[in-house]
């Protein structure tokens, strides 16, 4: 190492989740490093995977591993990484005895595979690459894993004629070639990307239960690995059966544990293969060592493909889900805190109420104590009195703070007449100003259900209010909302709530529209609250409906259903 | 001594405001609703009302309104949690005196049942 990078080394680059990070000082000795020592690695491995005799490695991963550091690196560093490669090779491939022509021969054709494969990745995705898209994963595979061997594996055939190097024909150089660095750029460099792209955070937060699993499904892979591929063969015919032994563990791993969790499966079992295959063990030995090397790069390559792929596309899908799931979340709070502030005014009236009891109580005693009537009796009920109302005050804004907070959903066991005391106390500010008179049927006992507190507050809330907003017109006296629980004996203990107002109701053309999305029959309204309060009820395995007779009130029922396994 | 009726459904403001107004020297009773008050008003008339505004069954405006009816002039000073511009002119259109928001100010209620008494005695 110089003293430039020598001195540099003690700077923070860092793999990050997003790949490496270079700041504007060239802080790219420890990338180098990395890439300098993990070639060197790489190349012992190659060396390690060749069949004797045959000279040629089974699984070359030096150039995979440049692949995936010009992947997450800025396409301005590539030179230095390629570079940091150069002093790696010169080490390991002089060591074999190779003349020199030839060994900077193949760190030309080494670094234009890498090359080839990562500029026609960069040119379609940008950086960093990530493998969490069908999109992305395609690309990769074609121009990392296809092209990039393909084409560099003609111009390193063609300096191994130029140069004189061995005794093999050019076509059988080029075809050893591009099946060997294929399965590397297929195994190391997806597992090199995708353990890059790892979020730090989010490991430590997993739960133990997760690394169990992940320790369960490795240790199945490794012992089955270890028994098709890593045994002596007793009989040819159960072979090819025998291939598909870990298939169940590959999938486990695309399910459960990502691209990141396959690309490591796929690792285990391509080093299992290629070690019993070397040794002459399992399934592929007993040909020739080319015939051998052949059918185990093709049996390997044909896994990884479509394995990687169903961990991506997997992997995709579970992403798409968790941005709707998180939109839908945003819309519910968005809809929850714009029905709050409708009911703003209702809110001031039911915190008017105690601080007005507050200061006229504070100012009796004032009055009393100056004019030396104070009865301390008199003093100590006033005071009990200015701790109630206050204690009201603190509610009113408890509740309302449950209703503000964006949370995530939580199921928990709840009494659904205490949820209905809970909303008509928060709308009670309301009721009282619109002169809507509640009439409660509440059950008196009633299975407790299973969700989501704030959730069913927020369908309830919009119940109520929606009934209000059909009474406005009719005369203050008439305006009644029934609100009635009850136990549905038919669904083994499910519990339905029923809010019935006195407005003019709802013609069956309206009703068909009612729970649309942006249907609205206020002149403010936006006409979300029906529609979203139905997915939250259904969320909850339940139904939300109505039922009208023109003229005479709409009714809202829910029906929510008793938890399971009671 | 001036007698004052307080009309309010809410039993802590009713309290509240009872001991301030006989802690200032005025006679007060309270009523929980606007029927309640009707009755008795009819038996002793008060000097001056506080009025809430939004009651169950029987409003603030439609005390009011039952007043104006039986043609009973009381000064009225109606008391509300919740201001909406519209109400403070429905009320004084129906007869009200005053218009005070809650919390009440002390002053500012002592003055304005002042002045009500004031044009009851003119």
């Amino acid at each position: 190492m110089d003293s430039h990078s020598a001195s540099s080394a003690g700077a923070s680059p860092g793999l990050t989740h997003a790949g490496w990070q270079f700041s504007p000082r060239a802080t790219w000795a420890a990338p180098a490093l990395l890439v300098a020592v993990g070639y060197y690695l790489a190349a012992r491995i190659g060396f390690a995977f060749t069949l004797q005799p045959y000279p040629i490695s089974t699984l070359w991963p030096p150039n995979a591993l440049l692949l995936a550091a010009l992947l997450l690196a800025p396409t301005r560093a590539w030179w230095w990484l390629l570079a940091a490669a150069l002093p790696a090779h010169l080490l390991v491939e002089l060591q074999s005895g190779v003349p020199v022509v030839m060994v900077l021969g193949w760190y030309i054709s080494n670094c234009s595979e890498a090359l080839i494969g990562a500029g026609l990745v960069r040119a379609f995705v940008p950086w960093p690459l990530r493998l969490d898209s069908l999109r992305n994963a395609g690309i990769f595979l074609f121009g990392g894993a296809l092209a990039g061997p393909l084409v560099s594996s003609f111009l390193d055939a063609a300096l191994v004629s130029l140069i004189g190097w061995g005794e093999r024909g050019y076509w059988d150089l080029v075809g050893t070639r591009i099946f060997s660095n294929t399965l590397a750029a297929l195994t190391v460099a997806p597992l090199i990307l995708t353990l890059a792209s790892i979020e730090i955070p989010r490991l430590r937060a997993a739960r133990t239960v997760r690394f169990a699993e992940a320790a369960a499904l490795f240790a199945g892979l490794a012992a089955t690995c270890l028994v098709v591929f890593d045994l002596p063969q007793f009989s040819n015919h159960t072979a090819p059966a025998l291939f598909y032994a870990p298939l169940p563990f590959l999938v486990w791993a695309a399910l459960r544990f990502g691209p990141a969790g396959t690309a490591s499966a796929i690792a285990v079992m391509v080093v299992a293969t290629i070690f019993g295959t070397v040794n002459g063990l399992g399934p592929f030995a007993g040909s020739t060592p080319q015939e051998t090397a052949r059918e185990m790069q093709l049996f390997l390559s044909a896994v990884a493909v479509p394995m990687l792929l169903l961990a991506v596309v997997l992997h995709d899908r579970a992403r798409v889900e968790l941005d709707a799931r998180e939109q839908r979340l945003q819309l519910t709070h968005l809809s929850r805190v714009a029905m709050l502030g409708e009911l703003s005014g209702g809110i001031a009236h039911e915190l008017n109420q105690p601080l007005t009891a507050i200061l006229s109580n504070a100012q009796a005693a004032q009055h009393l104590i100056a004019n030396k009537s104070a009865d301390p009796e008199i003093l100590v009920e006033i005071l009990r009195d200015i701790i109630a109302a206050d204690q009201r005050a603190g509610e009113v804004i408890r509740r309302l703070r449950t209703l503000f907070k964006r949370g995530e959903t939580q199921f928990q066991p709840l009494d659904v007449n205490e949820l209905v005391h809970e909303v008509l106390g928060i709308v009670h500010g309301d009721l009282v100003t619109r002169s809507v008179e509640i009439v409660p049927e509440l059950a008196a006992t009633l299975t407790r259900i299973h969700g989501d507190r704030v959730e069913l507050e927020q369908v309830m809330l919009n119940l109520v209010i929606n009934a209000c907003d059909a009474m406005a017109g009719i005369a203050p006296e008439q305006r009644r909302l029934t609100v009635r629980t009850r136990k549905v004996d038919v669904e083994d203990g499910a519990v339905q709530i029923s809010f019935s107002d006195c407005g003019p109701g709802f013609t069956p053309d309206q009703y068909a529209k009612l729970f649309e999305p942006f249907y609205t029959t206020k002149p403010r309204g936006l006409g979300l609250g029906l529609s979203i309060s139905r997915a939250i009820i259904r969320a909850h395995h339940g139904r939300l409906w109505g039922s009208s007779t023109p003229g005479k009130g709409a009714s809202f029922h829910i029906v929510l259903p008793a938890p399971r396994g009671r | 001594m001036a007698y004052v009726a307080i009309v309010d459904d809410e039993e802590q403001v009713r309290k509240a405001l009872m001991r301030l107004l006989r802690a200032s020297g005025l006679d007060a009773e309270s009523y929980a609703s606007g029927k309640d008050f009707l009755e008795a008003s009819a038996l002793r008339e008060p000097d001056c009302v506080l009025l809430d505004l939004h009651m169950p069954r029987m409003t603030g405006l439609q005390v009011l309104r039952a007043l104006q009816a039986a043609r009973r002039t009381l000064p009225i000073v109606i008391i509300t949690a919740h201001d909406a511009p519209e109400t403070r002119e429905q009320c004084l259109a129906a007869g009200a005196t005053a218009y005070l928001r809650k919390p009440l100010e002390e002053h500012e209620l002592l003055d304005t049942i002042t002045a009500a008494l004031g044009a009851k005695t003119r």
